[in-house]
């Protein structure tokens, strides 16, 4: 039988098994390029809403506090929704005929809700709450942006497990001092590392190991 | 690796497969067969998570999801039918959940007056009680004063003069806190306006829970004795008030570190 592999074959298998190796990289590095993209994480990502409500408007210009419409951000784990009456509270009178607001004026009159369209949402096997992370002195801007900036919100972090996991091996490196959490503007150092190190021990922040043990998110 | 060993083992591997198969011919086709099998499996299992997402989306709704097909205006829940009582929640104490007195005469004349642009005001509060029915204590004004800082401040304004950021931008004006019909009236009124909303001020009683009204209202009295020095703090507190008020009270989270302002006395 007549050889069937010509010598250069060797060459050919060789350059093969490299390129093997580069493109399962190339494919596993875009991979993880792809799953750390917004097609797929939704940041920056902004959506079309019922009511073109604005945060810039109400938190920025008027400067209404968070909890006036989020009022459980403190003590439960979803931060919560304003309901219809929350916005009747001022649209009773303020720009009562504005056709931008008559989603809004339907929902009251008809007692159904206006159907937001969710901006953050983890999946459902993880598990998150809003009134510890308060209470522990991190602040809405670290993980929501300047929201008071924002007219339509949009997700400023990823969400995935590796954020939530970067604050949670060192939470000394963003905490702030708790009349500080609805400060939008504030910055991780505008006061020095000592003085989150002593936030850090104030707050009675639990060790690194707890906070990355699994069962904390997946409950 | 030479070129000779790479062709010796293609063609030995064959042929130990020609000379084994006679024996073990059942035994090597099941295992490869399994094999296989087993390469099925996992592709149809990757396949499987790549597709499938019970997981992320698990059947059971979470806060805020709406229901599909299940209730008509797309809540998950009901909102319970009026008069329900929900455990803990009977809210006995008149005083501490009302701000009026136990036996309220629903048919009390009330007295009023006319403002300059006309607009009718009232001037006595026979129902409203004139007691906290809480301790005051300066915890409770510097929660007091946080809570109003959220709610009352965008129309009221930071000292309850009636000038808040919502009332310029077109907002009925509200009447200041500090002229005498207001300074006297009774602590219960200031309660049942938070509650039940006064004429054009909508009701804060789904976003406030009694404990931090009852905040509130100690700060509203702090501001007007601040305005005002000269008159007498009248923080009186009821001390027979039922004890039932309290669970309520250490319901409110932590005093926050915000003490700045006018909250002294
Ligand atoms: C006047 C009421 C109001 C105030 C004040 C307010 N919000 Fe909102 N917020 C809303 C409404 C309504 C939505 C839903 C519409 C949207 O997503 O834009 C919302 C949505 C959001 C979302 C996105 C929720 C999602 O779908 O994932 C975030 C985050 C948020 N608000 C944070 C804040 C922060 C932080 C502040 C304080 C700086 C604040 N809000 C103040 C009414 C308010
Ligand atoms: C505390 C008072 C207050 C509350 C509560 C409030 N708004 Fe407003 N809203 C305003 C004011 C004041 C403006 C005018 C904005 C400006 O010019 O600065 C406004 C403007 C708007 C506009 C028109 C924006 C534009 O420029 O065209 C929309 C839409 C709106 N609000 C939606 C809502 C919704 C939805 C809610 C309930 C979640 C709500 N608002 C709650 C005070 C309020
Ligand atoms: C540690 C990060 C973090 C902080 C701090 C934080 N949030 Fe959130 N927020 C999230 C995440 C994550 C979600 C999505 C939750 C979900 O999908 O279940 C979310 C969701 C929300 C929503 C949508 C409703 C809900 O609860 O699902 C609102 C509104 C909101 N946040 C407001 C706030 C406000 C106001 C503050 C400041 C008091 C704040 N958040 C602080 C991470 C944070
Ligand atoms: C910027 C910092 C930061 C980020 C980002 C953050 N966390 Fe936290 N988280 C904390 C701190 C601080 C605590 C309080 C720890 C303690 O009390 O010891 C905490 C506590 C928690 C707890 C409560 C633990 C318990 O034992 O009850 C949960 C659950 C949690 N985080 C989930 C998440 C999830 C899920 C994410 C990502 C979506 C996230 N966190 C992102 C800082 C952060
Ligand atoms: C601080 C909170 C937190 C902790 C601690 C945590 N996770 Fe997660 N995990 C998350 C969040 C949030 C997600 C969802 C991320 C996303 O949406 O892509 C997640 C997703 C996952 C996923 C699914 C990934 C995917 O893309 O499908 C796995 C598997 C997982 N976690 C395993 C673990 C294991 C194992 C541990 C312990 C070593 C752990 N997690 C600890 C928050 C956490
Ligand atoms: C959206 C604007 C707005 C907000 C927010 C608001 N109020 Fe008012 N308030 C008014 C207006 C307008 C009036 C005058 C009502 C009338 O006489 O028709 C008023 C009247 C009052 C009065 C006087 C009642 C009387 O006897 O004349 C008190 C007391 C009061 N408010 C307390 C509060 C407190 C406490 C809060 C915070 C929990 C608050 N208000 C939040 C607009 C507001």
């Amino acid at each position: 039988m007549a050889q069937f592999f010509q010598k250069g074959a060797n060459n050919i298998a060789r350059i093969t098994m490299i390129m093997g190796v580069v493109v399962a990289g190339l494919a596993f590095f875009a991979y993880t390029q792809f799953s750390r993209s917004s097609y797929i994480t939704g940041q920056y990502v902004e959506l079309q809403q019922p009511v073109q409500f604005s945060h810039r408007h109400h938190v920025g210009d008027d400067g209404i506090d968070c909890r006036y419409c989020h009022t459980t951000v403190e003590t439960t784990a979803s931060a919560g929704m304003p309901p219809t009456q929350t916005c009747m509270n001022c649209h009773s009178e303020i720009w009562a005929d504005s056709p931008y607001l008559e989603p809004v004026r339907a929902s009251f009159r008809e007692n159904k809700p206006i159907e937001w369209e969710r901006v953050h949402d983890l999946p459902e096997y993880a598990y998150f709450n809003h009134s510890i992370h308060v209470a522990k002195g991190v602040g809405c801007s670290t993980c929501h942006g300047e929201i008071d900036n924002m007219a339509a919100v949009s997700q400023e972090n990823t969400l995935q497990m590796e954020w939530c996991l970067s604050c949670h091996r060192e939470p000394e490196k963003f905490i702030r001092p708790k009349s500080e959490i609805y400060n939008m503007q504030w910055q991780d150092n505008d006061i020095t590392a000592e003085e989150r190190l002593k936030l850090k021990e104030d707050y009675r922040i639990r060790s690194r190991d707890m906070l990355t043990s699994c069962s904390i998110c997946h409950r | 690796m030479s070129r000779n060993r790479i062709q010796t083992h293609g063609h030995g591997d064959a042929e130990m497969r020609a000379v084994l198969s006679p024996y073990h011919g059942v035994t090597v086709s099941r295992r490869r067969a399994s094999h296989w099998l087993l390469i099925a499996v996992i592709c149809v299992m990757a396949a499987g998570c790549g597709v499938r997402f019970d997981m992320e989306d698990q059947p059971r709704y979470e806060t805020y999801q709406k229901s599909d097909g299940i209730f008509s205006d797309g809540r998950a829940s009901r909102t319970p039918p009026d008069g329900t009582v929900a455990r803990g929640h009977l809210n006995e104490d008149k005083a501490f959940y009302t701000g009026k007195i136990d036996n309220p005469d629903l048919n009390a004349q009330v007295e009023s007056t006319t403002d300059a642009s006309g607009n009718t005001l009232v001037t006595s509060f026979p129902n409203a009680i004139d007691e906290f029915p809480l301790p005051v204590t300066r915890e409770l004004i510097d929660r007091g004063e946080e809570r109003y800082n959220i709610y009352c401040i965008v129309c009221h304004g930071p000292v309850g003069a009636g000038d808040g950021m919502i009332v310029r931008r077109g907002f009925s004006q509200p009447p200041t806190y500090h002229d005498d019909r207001l300074r006297n009236a009774p602590v219960g009124h200031f309660f049942d306006v938070i509650t039940n909303g006064w004429g054009r001020m909508n009701g804060y009683a789904a976003s406030i829970p009694a404990a931090d009204r009852w905040a509130i209202v100690a700060y509203i009295r702090t501001l007007q004795v601040s305005q005002n020095p000269d008159q007498a703090l009248k923080m009186n507190t009821n001390t027979q008030a039922n004890t039932q008020a309290s669970p309520a009270v250490e319901e409110k989270p932590a005093a926050n570190t915000n003490t700045s302002g006018g909250a002294t006395q």
